[in-house]
């Protein structure tokens, strides 16, 4: 089977062939194309033959285009750090958003004015180009929020959530106006997926009520949007006690990538008992513990988890988080090779 | 009264009330150490606690913490002048090449609020600056903090520099952070791990009592 039969039969809840598996390589494909950090992040065709590179070499199911979490943040003008062997990320000493009055000067931008945005549009259009044909391709974007928080700084716009809710929600509304477009520009591409990082959806950082108030609305209109475009919706969210309920009710998502088991299960078996029917799981190899693990406690994880998810389809390997972008292959290679000696249905 | 008042408004993470009511009790001429036992410190303790078991959530502590800082302003040249010392130092900080603060800066909070003074290193520091930190400060624990599966290994580092300084036994050395796990913190040679900053308050206050 091609990935885009095996993960279509997938995510329709029919057993393939054998369970899919991506293995979050996105930063470390850099090291195939011998591309620094900066250069893989920025010129899109530099990362395209990266992307496409690492899903030859590792035969992986699925591409998922995650660059880094200020792709949108940048384009609305937060000042950048581009590390030469790190992902990408905003000046912590130079936030736009500088006081909690400056969220009501935010303002929707025009995609033809956001570089970083149409970059990665760009990238798409050359990975369904490229590989859509066999390898289903997910658009990777950041939720409205988690946007906000780049430009901000985390900790104080927590504070903004309970001191000036309505200063804050005007924000998330400008960004929230923006990436509507993007959906369309992204759907348009061609992706099969746009995969919505709602970082904040997780007891790690605050209450559902919290994040369906912040988040929860604004991200149930991108959803819709991108349904409107013809694609699926999935989600990632890799923080711990996930709101799988609150995400389901206000995104209706075909999967949802995570790693720690969500607020109302009681472990991972209850995860497949409680939601295996209703969407697609993603995951849960946890990156960080591949960096210490043997490569037999690795396949030996993958074994485990292909077992305990794969029944009636539904189920795709994968890390719970983007794969160390400065380790090597080997752990990926594990991953995959599980999949195929251990997924078979 | 007022002591209650001060303890509820910090709950809430109200920083004018708070600083009403350390105020007003320092006007009543009660005891700063009571005022910061029985009004602040009770008030981080039960929000440590709705933290640790998912009644409140970041927001919440990062507003409570602000409010326990604006009372602590008021109160820390009395408690200076009556002699009334914390129970315990800490040296804390991101590694190098980590720029996230949240997780380091909940512990800080949690740390304060169980009566550690805590000198915080900030974001992206040095092994260095550490083994400074610890001859300039004497604690008696340092906390390392890491969000990044690529700056995980700067911790060993921080370790081997404090063992190079000769001053590993004079520290206890707590590491925590998302990729963070009680087996890496085994690996590289750490004393405790903790999963959540509630758990470093907790242990750290075991630590030094």
């Amino acid at each position: 089977m091609k990935p885009i039969e095996r993960v279509s039969l997938t995510l329709q809840h029919k057993e393939a062939d054998r369970v899919p598996v991506y293995p979050l390589l996105c930063g470390i494909s850099r090291k195939l194309v011998n591309a620094s950090y900066p250069q893989w992040s920025t010129d899109m065709d530099v990362c395209a033959e990266a992307y496409e590179k690492v899903t030859e070499v590792y035969d992986l199911d699925v591409i998922c285009t995650l660059i880094d979490l200020s792709v949108e943040a940048a384009d609305f003008g937060q000042a950048m750090v581009y590390p030469e062997n790190e992902a990408a990320h905003p000046d912590i000493n130079n936030y736009m958003i500088k006081d909690i009055a400056d969220f009501r000067s935010l303002e929707p931008i025009k995609l033809s004015n956001a570089p970083r945005m149409t970059g990665h549009v760009k990238l798409c259009d050359r990975l369904v180009q490229s590989k859509g044909k066999d390898v289903p391709v997910v658009a990777f974007v950041f939720g409205p929020l988690g946007i906000l928080s780049m430009m901000r700084g985390q900790a104080n716009m927590f504070m903004d959530m309970i001191d000036d809710p309505d200063a804050v929600k005007y924000g998330v509304a400008a960004i929230t106006e923006t990436l509507l477009d993007y959906i369309d520009a992204l759907a348009a591409t061609g992706v099969n997926a746009i995969m919505l990082d709602t970082l904040f959806a997780s007891q790690s950082i605050m209450s559902k009520a919290m994040w369906r108030e912040f988040e929860g609305v604004y991200v149930q209109k991108i959803a819709d949007r991108i349904r409107e475009n013809g694609c699926m919706v999935m989600v990632h969210n890799c923080g711990t006690g996930i709101y799988f309920d609150a995400q389901i009710e206000t995104m209706q998502p075909t999967a949802i990538s995570f790693l720690h088991v969500p607020d109302d299960c009681s472990s991972y078996e209850d995860v497949k008992g409680k939601y295996g029917s209703q969407i697609t799981l993603i995951g849960h190899v946890p990156p960080p513990w591949l960096l210490s693990a043997t490569p037999e406690e690795v396949e030996e994880e993958c074994r485990k988890e292909i077992e305990m998810f794969k029944a009636g389809g539904g189920y795709i390997l994968a890390t719970g988080c983007e794969y160390p972008a400065n380790m090597s292959f080997d752990k990926a290679k594990i991953m995959v090779d599980a999949a195929k000696r251990y997924g078979k249905y | 009264m007022v002591l209650q008042d001060i303890n509820q408004a910090l709950q809430r993470g109200d920083v004018n009330g708070v600083k009403q009511g350390v105020q007003e009790a320092l006007d009543n001429n009660l005891e700063p150490r009571q005022i910061l036992v029985d009004g602040l410190l009770s008030a981080m303790e039960v929000i440590g606690v709705k933290f640790k078991n998912n009644e409140v959530f970041v927001p919440e502590v990062l507003i409570a913490a602000r409010a326990m800082n604006a009372g602590m302003e008021l109160l820390k040249p009395k408690l200076v002048e009556t002699g009334v010392k914390p129970i315990g130092n800490v040296v804390l900080g991101t590694v190098k090449g980590d720029l996230h603060d949240i997780g380091k800066n909940l512990v800080r909070m949690m740390f304060e609020g169980v009566g550690l003074t805590v000198f915080d290193l900030g974001v992206d520091v040095s092994a260095e600056k550490f083994v400074e930190a610890i001859q300039e400060h004497d604690p008696e624990i340092v906390g390392l903090s890491a969000l990044l599966t690529t700056t995980m290994g700067e911790m060993k580092k921080v370790i081997q520099a404090i063992e190079d300084a000769g001053l590993r036994d004079k520290v206890r050395i707590m590491v925590g952070g998302a990729p963070v796990t009680s087996k890496f913190a085994q690996e590289i040679g750490a004393d405790l791990y903790a999963k959540d900053a509630a758990e470093a308050s907790f242990e750290a206050k075991k630590l030094v009592q």
